[in-house]
């Protein structure tokens, strides 16, 4: 294992966590709030920090996969220690447990909460808790591979194991320009969102975090009662913005090169927005009684649909209310989740696709059993190989989602409480039902529970294999042996 | 915003077919920093080469108009295409032309194609056709008519060459320093590298050589010949040889050594196969029995044979055949190897000529990218690759005045492991000393260790 590589690459990691940390700082100097001299401080450490680590260059270049998912865990878990510091040094969240909690739910995109009164904070830290947002949304280390030069094919291992979807490939031959291309698409998305919401005479800094919260699908708001209370145009804007960001950028690069007709014919995105349309059907037709007029119920069933298929996670309404039907549809849109290729969280469209038409070729298989047939995607047959991971991630995703919901329930929670606070964290979406309900949080839960809780937002963001992949001894012994 | 549209930065260049050339193309064209795509029917060899080097993979038929338009051939520079097959490198090439605006090399191998190669790539509008067999087969040819060479390759288009030896033991050279060399032989000859255990190093003027050193030496076919009699090398061309394996390269191989005068027997298991080459070759002895069988070699003469060609398409049966050869007699033996990459190992062996068809094939390419570049800011004319990659011999074009022109060449602070091998000064070869200087105009060959040069002022330290 290439250890000097990992330490020479975290060192790079959080170089620029302490950068991004500057921002806040700024913030909080702009609204003359002390507690930005706080990051400051946290944002030095980082740099020094990170200096030190980057200052001797890695005896080899050359890491294969096993060390992009290391890298990749570990990068993730340090991003969130640091970047917690600056809620528990300020007192704001007191407890360490609470501050990594929220740290991790940010940067994992999730949305999950142990605020009980958001909006006590200061500015500064309602900024950097929804930035968290945005930079993990495309991921820190696609971030890292757009601005270093890193010399070596071994890239594409970083990119494969931070990105999410069953198979990662490239928009052109270079790791570094397509990570650029995606850091492109996703900052113009944000700042188009930034300045419709404005247009719609949402405050400047409401808009900001709105639109850090809508890209990374996190889903951090910073008013109590989430987007509750803003008018029916914003609550339009965001709703888009969160399907826009749940597609698979792909969709943006084809479009960009007038590949109109391809970008058209993606089978995963249609089949995203065919979902997205029964949902809310469905929805709208069951909540039509209970709101006043029907352009309300429209609003709130394609917002909540929106919200929870892409794993953002805002609320504009107390869906724990809506009938069961509705409520089981949102439960079960939390597991399929997004597109591969987006920012959003959850199984993805494109497993499930991959999934149903293994069943497919199962049942075909009962009729003609010596039938051959090749499952396809986009016209073109998906590998053997792929269709296989995308078995076991389903199995293991099985394991550690019901493992999860047996240690919360030591706590003793109800049934509904248990299950969908699990789901709404491994899927990266941030509110259940119940307990966890859009209107509540997770502050109730206790210090083992939240921890449960934390590793299954980190497992579902990266997709849980370079995150496991940190429990197998052997990882540990390979990369402590050769200590440079 | 989103092109890359820096010069410097590299050709967006693809290349179909992932087999042994294709690969060695990838590993060389990546390091280099071009954009490269590549296309193969299989998708495993797509995703281990995807795995080591930054390139983009695409899976499907590189012939296809959807997959070359898929792999972006409206932007393309180049597309290479060295498939298995003839026929499908002509088609992808022929396809790309229509559809990009962008040069096109195809690999053709097939005899049938080889007398009409001038043809077919004027009409078809290629940039270039290559041929592997052919190539190793020249190269070999090159060396038997200098046997106790190592290897030969012809430098400024074939005025002067680059020929390796080895120094045997007890050797008038083993043990001078390369400065006394210069001085009191061979004043017209230049040590551009020499290899010890496996490590290459430029050497300068006190460097002693010593026995096993394998150096490489540029100078004009003449005076090379005229050196190595001087020191004791034998350097008579070989009267006949005797070729194991019926297959193209034994094809090309023939035909060049017959022209030559060098009588050829050629061994060869498979009867339809000698009743073809007993066709196109009819001087050739053309034997029917199997090359691997030691009665047989003995009963052809292997032990008076002058020199030993084993061109099977088994690299561990060349190998095998290049010992025995060189046990049971005292012929020249070149050995080819396709596949193998154990160059650490097979330099243990005492093989003596090892040819490479693979990177022969792209170093040609590679030479022909760098000039295509070239054409957009930098002045390489041609480059070589020597010792298996380890050093490269770099030909540049001066077309302006620099910080290096018309300067003494001893007052030039050169980079370490960088020689000036020659100046090609109107059609006439210089061997420099340090009181000659480059001028406008001039074709300079220089020999390093560094590789990525782009320019002729990267020679300054």
């Amino acid at each position: 294992m290439n250890s000097s590589a990992i330490r020479f690459l975290l060192g790079h990691v959080l170089a620029i966590e302490g950068i991004l940390l500057l921002l806040p700082a700024i913030v909080g100097a702009f609204y003359g709030e002390n507690s930005g001299l706080i990051f400051l401080l946290v944002a030095a450490v980082c740099i020094i920090l990170g200096l030190l680590m980057t200052r001797r260059r890695p005896e080899s270049n050359v890491f294969y996969l096993k060390e992009g998912c290391v890298i990749t865990a570990l990068s993730w878990i340090v991003l969130s220690v640091f970047g917690c510091l600056p809620f528990v040094i300020s007192r704001q969240i007191p407890s360490f447990t609470d501050a990594l909690f929220e740290t991790i739910s940010g940067f994992t995109t999730t949305g999950a909460s142990i605020l009980n009164d958001i909006e006590s904070l200061d500015r500064c830290m309602l900024f950097w808790r929804s930035f968290t947002h945005w930079i993990g949304g495309m991921g820190v280390l696609v971030f890292l591979l757009a601005i270093i030069p890193l010399s070596g094919g071994s890239n594409i291992n970083l990119m494969r194991a931070e990105s999410p979807g069953p198979s990662v490939g490239k928009l052109v031959p270079k790791v570094r320009h397509t990570a650029r291309i995606l850091y492109e698409i996703y900052f113009g998305l944000t700042v188009l969102e930034m300045i419709l919401l404005i247009v719609g005479d949402m405050p400047v800094f409401d808009a900001v975090t709105t639109a850090f919260g809508t890209a990374g699908t996190g889903g951090f708001g910073i008013r109590n009662d989430s987007l509750m209370s803003y008018s029916l145009y914003l609550q339009w804007v965001v709703t888009i913005f969160m399907v826009l960001f749940g597609v698979n950028f792909n969709l943006y690069y084809l479009l960009l090169f007038g590949h109109v007709k391809k970008a058209l014919a993606l089978e995963e995105v249609r089949y995203y927005l065919l979902i997205i349309v029964v949902s809310v059907g469905v929805i709208f037709i069951q909540i039509l009684d209970i709101f006043k007029s029907v352009g309300e119920s429209l609003t709130h069933a394609f917002f909540q649909v929106a919200s929870i298929i892409t794993t953002t996670g805002f609320s504009t309404t107390d869906f724990d209310m809506w009938p069961e039907t509705s409520k089981t549809i949102l439960v079960l849109l939390m597991f399929i989740g997004a597109c591969a290729g987006s920012t959003g969280g959850g199984i993805k469209v494109s497993r499930f696709v991959v999934l149903f038409k293994t069943i497919a070729k199962e049942l075909n298989s009962y009729i003609h059993p010596k039938s051959i047939r090749k499952i396809s995607i986009d016209g073109k047959p998906v590998e053997h190989e792929v269709i296989r991971s995308i078995n076991v991630y389903f199995i293991t995703f099985m394991v550690v989602f019901s493992t999860s919901i047996f240690l919360i329930s030591l706590e003793g929670k109800d049934m509904v409480t248990n299950f969908t606070a699990v789901a709404a964290t491994i899927n990266n979406i941030g509110p259940g039902l119940e307990l966890v309900g859009p209107t509540k949080n997770f502050s109730g839960f206790r210090d083992f529970q939240k921890h449960v809780l934390m590793f299954d937002m980190l497992a579902g963001r990266l997709e849980l294999f370079p995150l496991l992949i940190l429990f197998k001894p052997a990882v540990w012994k390979e990369m402590l042996s050769k200590k440079a | 915003m989103f092109r890359h549209n820096n010069d410097k930065d590299g050709l967006n260049i693809i290349i179909v077919g992932c087999g042994k050339v294709g690969r060695a193309l990838v590993e060389q064209l990546s390091k280099e920093g071009h954009y490269i795509t590549i296309i193969d029917k299989n998708s495993e060899k797509i995703q281990n080469l995807t795995n080591l080097y930054d390139i983009m993979g695409i899976v499907g038929n590189g012939a296809s108009y959807s997959v070359q338009m898929e792999a972006g051939i409206e932007d393309a520079d180049l597309i290479i295409s060295v498939t298995d097959s003839d026929e499908l490198n002509l088609l992808c090439c022929t396809v790309a032309k229509q559809v990009g605006d962008c040069s096109a090399i195809a690999r053709v191998r097939t005899p049938d194609y080889s007398k009409e190669v001038s043809y077919l790539r004027d009409k078809l509008g290629l940039a270039m056709i290559i041929n592997p067999e052919l190539e190793a087969a020249k190269e070999t040819a090159r060396i038997l008519y200098l046997p106790t060479a190592l290897e030969v390759n012809s430098f400024a288009h074939g005025q002067a060459e680059l020929i390796k030896i080895k120094v045997p033991e007890g050797n008038t050279i083993d043990g001078m320093t390369i400065a006394h060399l210069g001085r009191k032989i061979a004043p017209n000859i230049l040590i551009c590298a020499v290899e010890r255990d496996g490590d290459v190093t430029i050497p300068a003027g006190d460097y002693t050589i010593q026995r096993g050193d394998i150096i490489s030496f540029a100078a004009s076919r003449k005076v090379a010949k005229q050196f190595l009699e001087d020191i004791g090398f034998k350097t008579n061309q070989v009267g006949n040889t005797m070729i194991i394996g019926g297959g193209k390269s034994t094809y090309y191989l023939a035909k060049l050594l017959m022209n030559m005068g060098i009588e050829v027997k050629i061994i060869e298991s498979n009867r339809q196969k000698c009743e073809e080459l007993s066709i196109l070759l009819p001087k050739a002895i053309i034997i029917n029995g199997d090359g691997t069988d030691e009665e047989l070699l003995k009963e052809e003469g292997i032990e008076t044979a002058e020199s030993f060609v084993p061109l099977t398409g088994i690299d561990e049966e060349n190998v095998m055949l290049t010992l025995y050869a060189r046990k049971v007699s005292k012929a020249k033996v070149i050995t080819k190897i396709n596949r193998m990459t154990f160059k650490t190992v097979l330099n243990d062996l005492d093989l003596g000529s090892v040819i490479y068809p693979r990177y022969i094939t792209s170093e040609a390419i590679v030479a022909y990218v760098r000039a295509k570049r070239a054409s957009r800011g930098s002045d390489i004319e041609t480059l070589y690759h020597i010792f298996d990659s380890k050093a490269e011999a770099i030909e540049f074009r001066i077309r302006e005045e620099s910080s290096v022109t018309d300067v003494c060449l001893a007052n030039l602070s050169l980079k370490k492991n960088l020689l000036i091998a020659f100046i090609n000064r109107n059609g006439k070869i210089i061997i420099p000393s340090g009181n000659d200087c480059i001028r406008v105009g001039d074709t300079v060959t220089i020999v390093t260790t560094h590789t990525g040069l782009k320019d002729i002022r990267d020679i300054l330290s």
